[in-house]
C-alpha cells in the first residue's frame, strides 16, 4: 500500500530513492509511480536533493573498451516508444503529468458531452512521443469504462483502433474492445485489469481487432496511465 | 550559480533531450562527460570493477532507451543519470552479493562517514543539503550516507554500525523526515 499521509509517503519515497526497501516494496513503489503523481513528485524531490551526496564517490576511469561495447548494442536496442512500451509494462519512472492536467482533461471530457457518473479514474491517452497532446480520454467508474476521442483521432483507412489494458506489473496486455468509427467506446462491465496503476493503450488493428487477444498486431499509437480522481 | 555551472547543467539536459530524439553523438558526448563520475558511483556500490563495468553498460543502454522519460523541469539531468546508475548498481549487489569491504582507499572504504559534512562543503550545489545534514544526529547522518553513497541495505548498515536492525530502520526514516523538513524550510 502506498500511504496517503504526506509524511508517510515522503518517508517511503526517500527510502525508495536510498534503495533500502525490501524488493517487494521497491517493486510496489516502482509500479505505483506511473499513476501516483504525488509519489512521483516525492521521488523526484529526493533524487534531486540527495544527488550532491553522490559526489562522495570519487570519479574513476571506466574500462577503455566500454563505450565500444555500448555502441555495439545500440543497433539492437529500440528507443522508448511503441515497441519499447510493450516490453516495459512497468517503467520505473514516467514523465510528470500531474493532477492539473487530469482535471483539465476531465473538464474537457464533460464539456464534450461525457457523463462521468461518479468516475473513479481518468486516463488521458497520448502518443508516446507527444505526451502533451491528449487524443483520447477514458473515465472509469461503477458504470464501466467510457473512452472517447478528444482530438478527432482516426485510424488509417481500412483499420480500426483497439483498446488494451495492462495491469500494474503485468507483462501481457488484455484486449478491451475495438473503438467504433465515431471514436466512442463504452464497456459496461469493468475489465479487471483496469485499476489504479494500470495502463491503457490503443493500437492500430484490422477492422475486427487483433487476432491475438493478448497482443496487439499493429503499432501502439496512444498510451496513458490510470489516474485517481 | 555561476555561468560555468549553468552551462554545464544545461548541456547535460540538452544532451539527454538529443539522445531522446535518437542522437548517438549526443549519447557518446554524454558518456565522455559523465562516465567517470557514474562509474565511480557504481564502483563504490558494487566494489568489483567488472560488475561496475556491466552496471555502467546497462545504465547507458537504459539511458538510450528511456531518455524520453527525462523531463528538464525535474532537474538538470545529473540526478536523473545518477538515479539510473544507482538503481542498476543496487540491483547488481542484491543479485550477486558484494565483496567484503576492502579498506582500499581507492574504493572509498576509509572511515570517512563522520566528515561527510566537511567533504560536501566543497560542492557548491550541496549548500542546503550540507546545512541540513549537519542538523541530523550522527547516527541518522551515517545511515543516510551509507545507504545513498555505498548502497548499503538496512542490514548492512546495522552490521557496520554494530546497531540493532530496528534502530537502523528508525534512524534512516527519522533522518529522512528531518532532512525533508529542513530542506523545505
Amino acid at each position: 500500500m502506498i500511504p496517503e499521509d504526506h509524511e508517510e509517503l515522503n518517508a517511503l519515497a526517500g527510502e525508495y530513492v536510498l534503495g533500502v526497501l525490501e524488493p517487494a516494496q521497491q517493486r510496489e513503489v516502482q509500479a505505483a509511480l506511473a499513476s501516483n503523481a504525488t509519489l512521483r513528485d516525492a521521488v523526484a524531490f529526493w533524487e534531486e536533493q540527495l544527488h550532491p551526496l553522490s559526489s562522495l564517490a570519487a570519479p574513476v576511469d571506466p574500462p577503455a573498451d566500454l563505450w565500444n561495447k555500448i555502441e555495439a548494442r545500440l543497433d539492437q536496442t529500440p528507443q522508448a516508444g511503441v515497441t519499447r512500451w510493450w516490453n516495459q509494462p512497468a517503467p520505473w519512472r514516467w514523465a510528470t503529468g500531474g493532477f492539473a492536467a487530469v482535471a483539465a482533461a476531465l473538464l474537457l471530457y464533460i464539456a464534450l458531452g461525457g457523463s462521468p457518473a461518479a468516475p473513479n479514474y481518468v486516463v488521458m491517452l497520448h502518443s508516446p512521443q507527444q505526451q502533451d497532446q491528449t487524443s483520447f480520454v477514458a473515465t472509469v467508474g461503477r458504470d464501466g469504462l467510457t473512452i472517447r476521442t478528444v482530438a478527432a483521432a482516426r485510424p488509417p483507412a481500412g483499420r480500426a483502433y483497439e483498446l488494451w489494458a495492462i495491469a500494474p506489473g503485468a507483462s501481457t496486455p488484455q484486449a478491451i474492445g475495438v473503438i467504433p468509427e465515431n471514436g466512442v467506446l463504452r464497456v459496461a462491465s469493468l475489465p479487471p485489469d483496469v485499476r489504479l496503476g494500470a495502463t491503457l493503450a490503443i493500437s492500430v488493428e484490422p477492422p475486427g481487432g487483433s487476432p491475438d487477444q493478448h497482443k496487439p498486431s499493429g503499432p501502439v499509437v496512444f498510451v496513458g496511465a490510470v489516474e485517481s480522481l | 550559480m555561476s555561468d560555468a555551472q549553468a552551462i554545464g547543467l544545461t548541456s547535460t539536459a540538452t544532451l539527454i533531450e538529443a539522445v531522446a530524439r535518437g542522437s548517438r553523438p549526443a549519447l557518446k558526448r554524454l558518456y565522455e562527460l559523465e562516465s567517470r563520475r557514474l562509474y565511480g558511483i557504481a564502483l563504490r556500490i558494487v566494489r568489483r570493477p567488472e560488475v561496475a563495468a556491466d552496471v555502467l553498460q546497462e545504465a547507458f543502454i537504459q539511458i538510450w532507451q528511456n531518455a524520453q522519460s527525462y523531463s528538464p523541469e525535474r532537474g538538470a539531468g545529473g540526478a536523473w543519470l545518477t538515479g539510473i546508475v544507482r538503481f542498476r548498481a543496487l540491483d547488481a549487489v542484491r543479485k550477486h552479493g558484494r565483496e567484503v569491504l576492502s579498506d582500499d582507499p581507492r574504493l572509498g572504504d576509509e572511515a570517512q562517514e563522520p566528515d561527510v559534512v566537511e567533504r560536501l562543503a566543497t560542492q557548491a550545489e550541496a549548500g542546503a543539503l550540507r546545512r541540513c545534514l549537519g542538523l541530523l544526529d550522527d547516527q541518522q547522518r551515517r545511515c543516510v550516507t551509507l545507504a545513498f553513497v555505498d548502497g548499503f541495505s538496512h542490514a548492512e548498515i546495522a552490521e557496520r554500525l554494530a546497531a540493532p536492525l530496528g534502530s537502523v530502520k528508525s534512524w534512516v526514516r527519522r533522518g529522512l523526515l528531518a532532512l525533508r523538513s529542513c530542506l523545505e524550510s
